[in-house]
């Protein structure tokens, strides 16, 4: 119990820390057509408020912790000033290639500074 | 682990629940910086696409706001003469020569200049009206300057913006007077209601009003507690009244009109916009236009709301002030106020999908479209960021903007072209890196093959909301692609 009340805690202390990380601008990608779709989703729906994964109105995504089960529950329930989004809205599949696209954001390679 | 521990963990889960909620945290927005001005420049400071690479043209202008290029390949440049934060200058034409620039033609002080285009043998220049209304005006190249039309709206929030020349008619965009279509305290904050305190929006067609009315202190009295009604689309301290017609009249707010290149009335082209900032055309000759999207300020105050992207289709209604980014505006409800409520008796028709949606309070303006394959991107929109004004527009979380990107008009994808190095996104003066400030527009060279920002210059905020702009501080960048040998 006491180890998992310590994961818990630095799960959740890992998961509220929003420091941003470099702004990619590659030309290309190679990504999975899964992905594809997940990102005109997240255009549609995430990208105003997570601009390219990262910090703007909303905190930042892309280095952002929280399993993905996390990450599902805040976006069809809504967590603070985040609205929810029901499945009427994002459907399952769409969820999943949004999840998948912000994978592909996570892993992008950090350009030189 | 023992009861000690397990509270310090728990104070510890607390604080990082209260970090990350929202509500507990501070504006981080790009102009919220007390590091003193001092404006370098360094292009190696820029984050391009590999293969590209930047370079500063000119430094020391005074709020540049656009470029544009005559027959010859000349570069030339305007000043806007005015900025937010009540600052008043002349506009100027200017032609930057080796990165020299020379006075071509200067202004009355109406501006802001927000936009200037060529078209055989003369510019187009959109006076944004502060001072006395929107004109466009005609300049040659010996710099004479004729107003095409006058008396356009410009005196409150928003301007006389644009233009771009096309089937012979000059397409320019006008600015609402207000956020979201009631007057409030906020437009005195911005410095217009008190020298203008009869302003207000006014529809390009008839509508019927819902009666919404809203109270809020009463700035151009003394007493503190004396109080104001205002609906939409009325002066100040004029309440609305259920089912009340407001007629439609041109010049209107908020709209996209066109006037003959040889002068003439202006005609409606496109209304529902809440500040249509810039238009371009696109290689298949279709015009697109961006919008400035509304605030978290004011007496209805919107919360969530992206710049757009949007198709320009005659005729069209884009839905503002009951509609944002085509959608009803019961969905953009800051945080702990109430439901914003239509100001319209029925929706006038069909509001149109965006062809993008920028972030949350990134001020995208200028644009232009690639069409060099040498320099790649073809068929891509290029748009350029000003950047966030927090916390006089709303909460950020980190500064938004102050880039510029590219957009795919068939997906709506929208991804960064041009940003500063460094960990974090952020106005040059934040970072203190010799990076791009505030990108206000972009403009391809005649060629294609060299794409120029537009960087106004340093313009701060302080905690109370105040614009501080820095004078002679903006700079024009140029992005080529190198050869590959």
């Amino acid at each position: 119990m006491k180890r998992y009340m310590f994961t818990i805690c630095l799960g959740a202390l890992l998961a509220s820390c929003s420091a941003r990380r470099m702004p990619a601008t590659e030309v290309k990608e190679e990504v999975k057509p899964e992905a594809v779709m997940g990102r005109d989703k997240y255009m549609q729906y995430c990208q105003k408020c997570h601009p390219m994964g990262e910090s703007g109105l909303g905190p930042a995504l892309n280095n952002n912790p929280a399993p993905g089960f996390i990450k599902r529950f805040q976006v069809r329930h809504g967590l603070g000033a985040m609205p929810a989004f029901k499945a009427d809205v994002i459907s399952r599949a769409d969820l999943n290639h949004i999840m998948k696209y912000l994978k592909t954001m996570k892993r992008r390679t950090p350009q030189p500074s | 682990m023992n009861r000690k521990n397990i509270n310090a963990c728990l104070l510890l889960c607390l604080l990082a629940i209260m970090y990350g909620c929202y509500g507990t945290r501070a504006s981080k927005g790009g102009g919220q910086t007390s590091v003193p001005h001092n404006r370098t420049t360094r292009a190696a400071d820029l984050l391009l696409p590999e293969g590209y690479r930047a370079e500063v043209v000119a430094t020391g202008l005074n709020f540049p706001t656009a470029v544009a290029f005559d027959d010859n390949g000349g570069l030339y440049a305007i000043e806007a003469g005015y900025s937010y934060g009540e600052v008043f200058t002349h506009p100027r034409l200017l032609k930057i020569t080796d990165g020299k620039a020379e006075t071509i033609a200067e202004g009355e002080k109406n501006g802001p200049w927000t936009g200037i285009c060529w078209h055989k043998g003369n510019f187009y220049i959109a006076e944004g009206g502060q001072t006395s209304g929107g004109k466009i005006l005609r300049a040659g190249i010996d710099g004479k300057l004729t107003p095409l039309v006058e008396g356009l709206p410009g005196q409150a929030d928003h301007h006389t913006n644009g233009p771009v020349v096309m089937n012979g008619y000059v397409y320019f965009g006008t600015g609402s007077a207000t956020n979201s279509g009631v007057v409030g305290p906020d437009n005195a904050a911005f410095g217009w209601l008190k020298r203008h305190p009869s302003l207000h929006d006014i529809p390009c067609e008839d509508i019927t009003l819902n009666g919404v009315n809203f109270e809020t202190d009463n700035p151009l009295t003394t007493d503190p507690a004396d109080k104001a009604v205002t609906g939409a689309y009325l002066p100040f301290n004029t309440a609305a009244k259920d089912g009340q017609v407001i007629k439609g009249r041109l010049p209107c707010t908020g709209a996209i009109l066109r006037v003959p290149v040889t002068g003439g009335k202006p005609e409606l082209v496109a209304w529902g916009l809440r500040n249509p900032y810039a238009l371009a055309i696109s290689p298949d000759n279709k015009l697109y236009v961006t919008e400035n999207a509304a605030d978290d300020r004011g007496s209805r105050p919107l919360w969530g709301v992206g710049d757009v992207l949007w198709e320009v289709k005659d005729g069209g209604w884009y839905g503002w002030p009951d509609y944002s980014e085509g959608k009803p505006i019961k969905l953009f409800k800051p945080p702990g106020s109430p439901t914003p409520q239509p100001l319209l008796k029925a929706p006038r028709a069909t509001v149109p999908k965006p062809v993008a949606v920028f972030a949350v309070h990134s001020s995208s303006n200028g644009i232009d479209f690639s069409t060099s394959e040498q320099f790649g991107f073809a068929g891509k929109a290029f748009v350029a960021q000003f950047g966030d004004m927090a916390p006089n527009v709303g909460k950020v979380l980190s500064p938004v903007g102050f880039k510029v990107v590219w957009v795919d008009v068939a997906t709506g994808e929208v991804k960064d072209f041009a940003v500063n190095k460094g960990r974090k996104n952020g106005p040059a003066s934040k970072l203190e890196t010799g990076g791009l400030e505030r990108p206000v527009s972009v403009k391809f060279d005649p060629s294609g093959k060299s794409l120029y920002i537009v960087d106004f210059g340093i313009l701060k905020t302080t905690p109370d909301g105040q614009s501080v702009p820095v004078q002679n501080t903006g700079v024009i960048w140029k992005i080529s692609k190198q050869e590959v040998l």
